[in-house]
């Protein structure tokens, strides 16, 4: 059995042709422009009233992060309905068994299939780009940003079709793993931040922390410079999201945010000064989401505000996110593959070969 | 030749969980003749078909096809196997043509042949006129026709069909007889089920016969066991002198009917004997012919022991 570019491209160009022909595509996808289309603009017009543009901030990020964030919530509903009958659909249709003994090997059909379908995702992706470009003619949103950003979108919803098609791979019935492709999604989001949110309960601990406090001039109130520095320890609970950050890593929109390159500050060349930025909704939630790798620091200074040793940057969560959710799709694609190989000896419970 | 081998099944079992659904079937189908495989419903002629097909392993046994083990070398076995299951479905949204050259591309035939080969086989099969339809709009036949179609488009040695007369009129019945006949002369092994004995038989050069999962019996069907009775059909011009002719002969006999009456008769001498009689009582005979062929006699005799 040789797998070859050549016989993934036959299924991948099948499938996408059958899904074309099946579907009311023309309608579904201007359904789906309609909608993010909808979504930017009451954006748009809710950034203008809300003043978030005042200080001649662009507009131009906050639309584009906002936009994405939906583009890939949105997304994550239209995947598994795209993908969870591939391989169990066939089945039902019988129309698999005719192709698996044909020269195509299992690894021909599966990635062949999972091209199809992340093909049909790229479609819909495709879509949004007027609106991203409407982002970009606002200002301050970057080529490299933009780049950067769909590209991991793409991956993920990647991710989500080899796991949906790996589901659709072990279970006989479509509608047993369109409901647990659905599931997946919904561990992958909201579950990973229940995840966390419970686990780093359990982290609550006890901690001395040193406070550093310097030296005050009673006149003035101000900080008398080279002044003694007095200490005071006292105990206090604290969590440790710094042990439990890597629960929130698989979700989809943290590494979205995350990954996402993030505004530089700027400065006015006139005045020195720091200006104001635009808002920027994926970099502030990858901000604070990296916050969560911090850990805590045993010595509080009055000066800094925080912890006296720490990084300015507790370094960033999507690589291992993003990389988890790659081996995951790695494993589907496996499993995928394994299932559709023949022939069979152990057959699974309520699988028909044909 | 080494690929020129047809099938050979040696003792090959398969178990579905408790359910023993191929026992243990020995069957031979040589190249250039065409093999009947008979058996009643549930007896494991699809199960072994898919054994044969590459897709399902067997537990035991051994078996062979086109001088390949299938668990071993599938891809040699699918290179020149064609196979066509009981029930299939077919892509609704391509058209006729899409749907076979598609079949000629997965079988990896060169870009060049897959056109003429689809046309080809669609002229074989009598489906030209629907080569631009999408393949909905076809009739169950016609999709079982282009199912035959499919299998045959890598120009298989060896040829495994499942049922492929069920669904076809009369005519396509004829033309599917002509076309595995062909195909036999050219030297392909060609293993088919089929319900409808009366056309196997006119077109099988073997029969082998399998009940509960095991071979009961493989033969060629000109040396069908000869049976110990099998109903012949009488008819003639008054129905009610035959049967009273018959019942002076103390004939057991069925109740007329428009198609005649039924007897039941062993060896064909009993059945000239018979006519002679009826002819001698004066019975104004028009016809007396056995009622099914002897594939179909055998059968009978073979699922009778079941009841």
């Amino acid at each position: 059995m040789t797998t070859t570019i050549a016989g993934i491209r036959t299924v991948a160009e099948q499938e996408f042709r059958l899904r074309i022909r099946a579907g009311r595509w023309r309608w579904l996808l201007g359904l789906w422009f309609g909608v993010i289309l909808g979504f930017a603009v009451l954006l748009r017009l809710g950034l203008a009233a809300v003043d978030a543009t005042g200080d001649d901030r662009s507009a131009g990020p906050p639309l584009f992060g906002g936009v994405m964030l939906f583009v890939l919530g949105l997304a994550l509903l239209v995947v598994p309905a795209l993908t969870a009958q591939s391989v169990n659909g066939d089945r039902e249709r019988g129309t698999l068994a005719t192709l698996q003994i044909t020269r195509l090997s299992a690894e021909e059909i599966a990635l062949g299939k999972l091209a199809a379908a992340w093909g049909t995702v790229l479609v819909f992706l495709a879509l949004t780009l007027p609106v991203v470009l409407w982002a970009m003619l606002e200002g301050d949103v970057r080529l490299l940003n933009v780049v950067v950003t769909l590209g991991v979108v793409t991956l993920l919803l990647g991710v989500v079709c080899a796991l949906a098609q790996a589901l659709s791979a072990v279970f006989a019935r479509s509608i047993t793993s369109a409901l647990l492709s659905y599931l997946t999604v919904f561990a992958l989001t909201i579950g990973t931040l229940i995840a966390f949110g419970l686990v780093t309960a359990l982290t609550n601990e006890k901690a001395r922390v040193t406070y550093e406090q310097p030296e005050f001039d009673p006149q003035t109130g101000r900080v008398v410079p080279g002044g003694e520095v007095t200490t005071e320890t006292y105990t206090t609970t604290r969590v440790r999201p710094d042990r439990t950050w890597p629960l929130l890593s698989p979700n989809p929109f943290v590494i979205l945010a995350d990954s996402a390159p993030r505004l530089e500050p700027r400065i006015d060349p006139r005045t020195g000064r720091r200006e104001a930025t635009p808002l920027d909704p994926l970099g502030e939630l990858g901000l604070a989401i990296r916050e969560a790798r911090r850990p805590p620091d045993d010595t509080e200074s009055f000066v800094t505000g925080t912890g006296t040793t720490q990084e300015p940057d507790p370094g960033p969560v999507w690589p291992y996110g993003l990389a988890f959710d790659v081996l995951l799709a790695a494993a589907a694609v496996v499993v995928t593959i394994r299932r559709l190989r023949t022939p069979v000896r152990k057959l699974a419970r309520g699988v028909r070969i044909a | 030749m080494e690929a020129s081998r047809g099938i050979t099944t040696e003792g090959v079992a398969r178990r579905f969980g408790p359910v023993e659904a191929v026992r243990s079937i020995d069957l031979t189908a040589p190249p250039g003749q065409v093999t009947a495989l008979v058996g009643p419903n549930g007896s494991g002629k699809t199960t072994l078909f898919l054994m044969l097909a590459t897709l399902l392993a067997p537990d035991s046994g051994r078996i062979e096809v086109g001088g390949h083990d299938p668990v071993i070398e599938p891809d040699a076995v699918r290179s020149l196997l064609g196979w066509s299951p009981d029930v299939f479905g077919v892509y609704d949204n391509l058209t006729v043509r899409e749907y076979l050259e598609f079949f000629a591309t997965a079988y990896r035939l060169p870009v060049a042949e897959r056109r003429p080969r689809a046309a080809e086989l669609l002229e074989l099969i009598h489906l030209s006129v629907f080569a631009d339809s999408p393949v909905h709009v076809l009739s169950r036949g016609q999709k079982q026709r282009l199912g035959l179609a499919r299998a045959l488009v890598h120009r298989p040695r060896v040829l495994v069909l499942d049922e492929p007369a069920s669904g076809l009129d009369p005519r396509s019945r004829v033309d599917l007889r002509e076309l595995l006949r062909a195909q036999a002369d050219d030297g392909v092994a060609v293993l088919v089920s089929s319900h409808i004995l009366a056309d196997l038989e006119e077109v099988a050069d073997r029969v082998v016969f399998i009940d509960g999962g095991r071979t009961v019996g493989e033969h060629s069907v000109r040396s069908l066991p000869q049976t110990r009775a099998r109903p012949w059909r009488l008819r003639s011009l008054d129905d009610t002198g035959l049967v009273a002719a018959l019942d002076a002969m103390g004939m057991p006999h069925s109740a007329a009917g428009p198609a005649g009456v039924e007897v039941s008769l062993g060896a064909d001498e009993e059945a000239a004997d018979l006519l002679v009689a009826l002819v001698r009582a004066g019975v104004r005979v028009v016809s007396l012919a056995p009622s099914g062929g002897d594939l179909e006699a055998a059968y009978l005799e073979l699922t009778e022991e079941r009841r």
